[in-house]
């Protein structure tokens, strides 16, 4: 929608808190990430049980045996595998008349048919039954496609795979198609998104009675964080229109004019004539030969219908069967107008436009000039049933026909000649021409120069190596992922032969994903030594050879996910993905704390077995838990952060043992300074939002004595958790309570003056909160860490009660040497305004080492 | 070469923590962990202790050798009766190993890794300068103690060159195995109960003996 406005990458300053805080249609922005994703009533996708039967058992064997797509992942919204499915669907370019843009227009949709359609594309309504290439027919429910503009979205040059690419078509005066106007990647774009969205949360949190966000799912590995769904959903949905691979080109186009057109058949002749190739406005190396399907919107309210039907007649006597005519109505439906329903917003718009809503809503609310129509949209019932009904019949009657035909056509001509013995032969003898035959040669160098990428940088439509990478494409999309994996294959070496090095990353990538996906009856092991150097060529190509970020970055995190799904010994190769993805320090850092938590649910998702769960990975997880946490804390994201830690916490005190790792003192430490810091930075936060309301200023005393008082009443061995014990100890006491693992018998009797404190604290502001604003601090004082364990799902078992002594315990001693209850405050606050990073290094000194 | 090295218990408790470095080259036998790589070390110990329920089923020795790595930092691990574990931190030298090893992991493990270095050129610069890991934030204590390291680094040895290495798994079999006669006897000690820490000075110099002689 916002694809007019340039997006600007630099984000403006924040508005102030209390107006974005009582802005609804700000908060319809951020509305992918206040709820969980499967709750989502905007979203046309359906909601999928979260139950999942996957179970990878970790001595071995691995449920490698069925397809992913028969496991209940697939129909999760916001699951990986979901996002792939939903990602890699063909792309529909819209081309339309001045008339249908104003018409649209009209009707609310400043950005034309495009806007208007692209939310229905992302549910085809009703079942799609799609032939694969041997015959078999399979009903998908779920099946999407993605509206594009027509000529739009082309990958910047720059990151061609060759300069010399752009020099190749010879009217190259000026190319005419539009260059997104981006300063800044799409890998950091989605960091701005997911960072705004992230920084709403915090913000709309200190305000509103009850968090908005979601106290998570837990590690709950069949849910996904919604931020990290955010993050790939926003990685996937603006894929370039690049030259290594077809899946963002147009596999048909759209052409719609309007019932007021003066000359109708001859705009349609026009428009069509501005799709081809001759007309530059799409790039070289996408294919000209799309299907071209002709609209014609008919206009309800102000033209005739029989007019329209003679002229729909009359398009389909010229332009053939793919024809329709949507008849809708001009006019604008309003929220009270009786059959308006909401038109959703896209879930797939792209990085850069989402960002340039958020910004426009930033700017409306500095302007005070809120337009409501502007991000709650409405249309009427009869209009979206009929949009509805369109897209069924193109997609069903044209678009999967067409591709099924090019499917077999193409496998026909193309890819079944290199499967059979001469097409190895002819690979082979390329390939060797060092047998000096001069034959052999002369084919080498014919076959080389016949595809052109060597002049052109890229290989041009008609090319064999072309049509194999458009018939795996086609074939991953209508999800024959057989027939892909064979062709993307094949494409591999080819690539590799021709040096292609961005062609042969992403055929690895898309080889290696659709081995995933698809079923087979391969031992675990076995696989993922096939996958595993797929993996890593698409990383080493995409990012040493071509230096594209966005492509190691969208491999690697797609491998990683599916292979997470696969369980079993995937998860450990998953997270090695991870862990290699964190070394090279290709995300920023929004993308690198999610990473983190993603890596705590790849691990949280090995099932272990018997009583004692071997082979599971809860301590791993709750490692990376606690560096999702500290990354989070260091960017000043203190309710992720919190989430973190629970999660952690959780983790924890799943496990077999009583003490968790509260027996390492610097462990527990280091565990208890991110409390420290995320319950200081929450706090800060929230006075902000009570200062600028003029309140708050007694709830902030009566927290702080409250930090204080408790440690008083706790026992007073805080001087011994020192980290140095364990070399400087070396006397054999017999004082084991008194630092460490065997302290339960001294800490026992300090628990009661422990218990009492959730009580106290919940009560002390019970005075005020008769205002809505003060209720949220007792939400936070419940999910903070502290009480965290002991207000969890069995509050009875001793560790945990132990957990959080001692954690307080440890808070204390961080509490006790600033002595006074205000100075931890101040200096917090005034780090708040000049830069939170100082405040961190000071509660991480003090909660750490004090 | 940093190491660390502890014995953990049946609850996961650690029962003996000890922290040296290599005696081998010139090594002045100290180790180079900062605070927050001490803490990370545990957590990373700690982790392991899952790889190492995992493992100790597929293998009959008690000695485990290499079972995990985490960035930088390798595991070795060594079984005794009664489910008490030695584990084996060893980090290999480097300038960036012992200046930010928590908070940002992969900032140590692309400087370090050498493969990783020259890929690690097409990054933007700004990733380093946006994450402000704690131990960058902890101010004075963290830069003595790295441009200290930088200061003393060593010529790699062949153990502390590649932590892969046989003979690097040799000289940890051997270290373990000196460690376990000496851990044999200090809980033969009457006053020892299970899942005690041990507080013996007789053992904590033994096992710095071992240390010194084997790593």
């Amino acid at each position: 929608m916002a694809n007019d406005e340039p997006p600007s990458p630099e984000a403006q300053p924040t508005t102030p808190v209390r107006e974005r805080r009582t802005n609804p249609s700000a908060a319809s922005l951020f509305r992918s990430t206040l709820t969980p994703p499967g709750s989502r009533s905007g979203s046309p996708a359906p909601m999928g049980s979260p139950a999942r039967s996957l179970t990878g058992s970790v001595f071995g064997s691995g449920g490698f045996k069925q397809s992913l797509l028969d496991t209940a992942a697939a129909e999760n919204p916001g699951d990986p595998l979901n996002l792939v499915l939903k990602s890699f669907v063909p792309h529909i370019a819209i081309h339309d008349s001045e008339d249908v843009e104003h018409l649209v227009k009209e009707k609310g949709f400043k950005g034309g048919l495009f806007e208007l359609l692209r939310p229905f594309g992302e549910r085809v309504q009703g079942r799609v039954t799609i032939r694969d290439s041997n015959g078999a027919s399979r009903t998908w429910d779920d099946f999407s496609v993605r509206f594009t503009r027509f000529g739009e979205a082309v990958e910047d040059p720059d990151t061609l795979p060759d300069p010399r690419s752009l020099r190749g078509p010879p009217p190259n005066g000026q190319p005419q198609y539009n260059m997104p106007r981006k300063k800044t990647s799409l890998v950091q774009q989605v960091e701005q998104v997911v960072e705004k969205h992230l920084g709403f949360a915090e913000e709309a949190s200190m305000g509103a009675a009850t968090p908005t966000t979601p106290t998570r799912q837990g590690l709950d590995t069949d849910t996904t964080s919604p931020y990290y769904a955010l993050y790939l959903r926003r990685l996937l949905s603006g894929i370039p229109m690049a030259s290594h691979e077809t899946f963002s080109h147009p596999v048909a186009c759209v052409i719609a004019i309007s019932s007021r057109h003066p000359a109708p058949i001859e705009a349609l002749r026009q428009l069509y004539s501005e799709t081809t190739p001759a007309e530059q406005r799409i790039p070289p190396w996408v294919d000209g030969d799309f299907l071209r399907y002709y609209v014609l919107v008919h206009d309800e309210e102000r033209s005739d219908i029989t007019k329209s039907m003679q002229l729909f007649d009359q398009m389909k006597r010229h332009f053939g069967l793919h024809c329709h005519l949507l008849r809708i109505r001009s006019s604008q439906a309003a929220e009270t107008d009786d059959d308006s329903i909401p038109l959703p917003r896209s879930d797939w718009m792209s990085a850069s436009e989402e960002l340039a809503d958020i910004e426009r809503s930033e700017q409306l609310q500095d302007s005070f000039d809120d337009d409501p129509h502007l991000f709650n949209r409405y249309i009427f019932e009869s209009d979206a049933t009929a949009i509805r009904t369109f897209i069924r019949e193109m997609v069903i009657q044209s678009i999967i026909p067409t591709m099924e035909r090019n499917v077999s056509l193409w496998n026909d001509q193309v890819a079944s000649r290199r499967r059979g013995i001469s097409g190895r032969f002819m690979s082979l003898s390329k390939r060797f021409t060092v047998f000096g035959s001069s034959s052999s040669s002369s084919r080498s160098s014919t076959s080389s120069s016949n595809n052109g990428f060597e002049t052109l940088g890229y290989y041009r439509p008609d090319t064999p190596e072309a049509i194999m990478r458009r018939l795996a494409d086609f074939a991953f999309m209508l999800r024959d992922w057989k027939l892909a994996m064979s062709t993307y294959d094949l494409l591999r070496t080819d690539f590799q032969n021709d040096k292609a090095w961005k062609y042969h990353a992403s055929a690895n990538e898309m080889a290696a994903l659709s081995l995933l996906i698809m079923p087979q009856t391969m031992s675990s092991k076995n696989r993922v030594e096939i996958i595993n150097p797929m993996v890593e060529q698409a990383l080493y190509s995409y990012h040493t050879r071509c230096s594209s970020l966005y492509g190691a970055v969208r491999s690697t995190l797609l491998s990683l996910d599916l292979l997470r799904l696969r369980g079993g010994i995937g998860i450990d190769e998953s997270v090695r993905w991870g862990t290699r993805l964190l070394e090279m320090r290709l995300l920023g850092p929004v993308g690198d704390a999610l990473l983190r938590e993603r890596l705590a649910v790849c691990y949280a998702s090995k099932r272990g077995t018997g009583s004692q769960l071997w082979g599971s990975r809860r301590r791993k997880s709750a490692m990376w838990s606690v560096l999702a946490a500290q990354a989070w804390v260091s960017m000043g994201k203190y309710l992720q952060a919190q989430k973190c830690l629970a999660d952690a916490r959780r983790m924890y005190s799943l496990l077999p043992s009583e003490w968790g790792v509260q027996g390492f003192n610097g462990a527990s430490e280091c565990l208890a300074g991110l409390n420290e810091a995320v319950r200081e930075g929450l706090r800060v936060t929230r006075e902000e939002g009570e200062g600028e309301e003029g309140l708050g200023l007694g709830l902030q005393f009566d927290e702080s004595s409250n930090l204080t008082i408790r440690p008083k009443a706790d026992d007073q061995t805080t001087a011994s958790t020192d980290h140095n014990n364990a070399q400087t100890e070396v006397d054999v006491d017999v004082d084991v309570e008194q630092s460490g693992f065997n302290g339960q018998s001294s800490q026992l009797p300090s628990r009661p003056p422990q218990i009492p404190t959730p009580t106290a604290s919940s009560k002390s502001p019970t005075p005020e909160t008769t205002r809505g604003g003060d209720e949220q601090p007792e939400g936070f004082e419940d999910a903070t860490p502290t009480s965290g364990p002991s207000s969890g799902h069995s509050p009875t078992r001793p560790r945990k009660a132990s957990m959080a002594v001692r954690t307080s315990r440890v808070l204390s001693s961080a509490d006790l040497e600033p002595a006074a209850p205000l100075p931890p405050l101040i200096p917090a606050r005034l780090a708040s305004t000049s830069g939170r990073d100082e405040n961190k290094s000071k509660d991480g000194k003090d909660g750490g080492f004090g | 070469m940093s190491y660390y090295f502890a014995i953990i218990g049946t609850q996961d408790n650690p029962l003996f923590e000890y922290e040296f470095g290599t005696s081998k080259q010139g090594g002045d036998g100290m180790a180079r962990f900062t605070e927050q790589a001490r803490q990370l070390n545990q957590f990373i110990i700690h982790s392991s202790l899952d790889i190492v329920e995992e493992v100790q089923w597929t293998n009959g020795q008690m000695y485990l050798k290499l079972v995990d790595r985490f960035f930088t930092s390798y595991i070795s691990c060594f079984l005794t009766a009664s489910n008490i574990k030695f584990l084996l931190l060893h980090q290999p030298p480097s300038s960036s190993s012992s200046s930010s090893a928590l908070p940002h992991p992969s900032s140590s493990a692309s400087a370090s890794t050498p493969s990783l270095i020259s890929s690690s050129h097409h990054h933007p610069p700004s990733s380093t300068s946006v994450i402000p890991s704690l131990s960058t934030l902890t101010g004075g204590s963290n830069s003595s103690t790295s441009t200290l390291t930088g200061g003393t680094s060593r010529t790699s040895t062949s153990i502390a060159a590649n932590p892969t290495s046989p003979q690097t798994e040799e000289a940890i079999r051997n270290f373990f195995a000196e460690v376990y006669e000496n851990y044999v006897k200090a809980i033969m000690s009457p006053f020892y109960r299970t899942n005690m820490e041990i507080r013996s000075p007789v053992f904590r110099a033994r096992v710095a003996a071992a240390g010194r002689k084997y790593l």
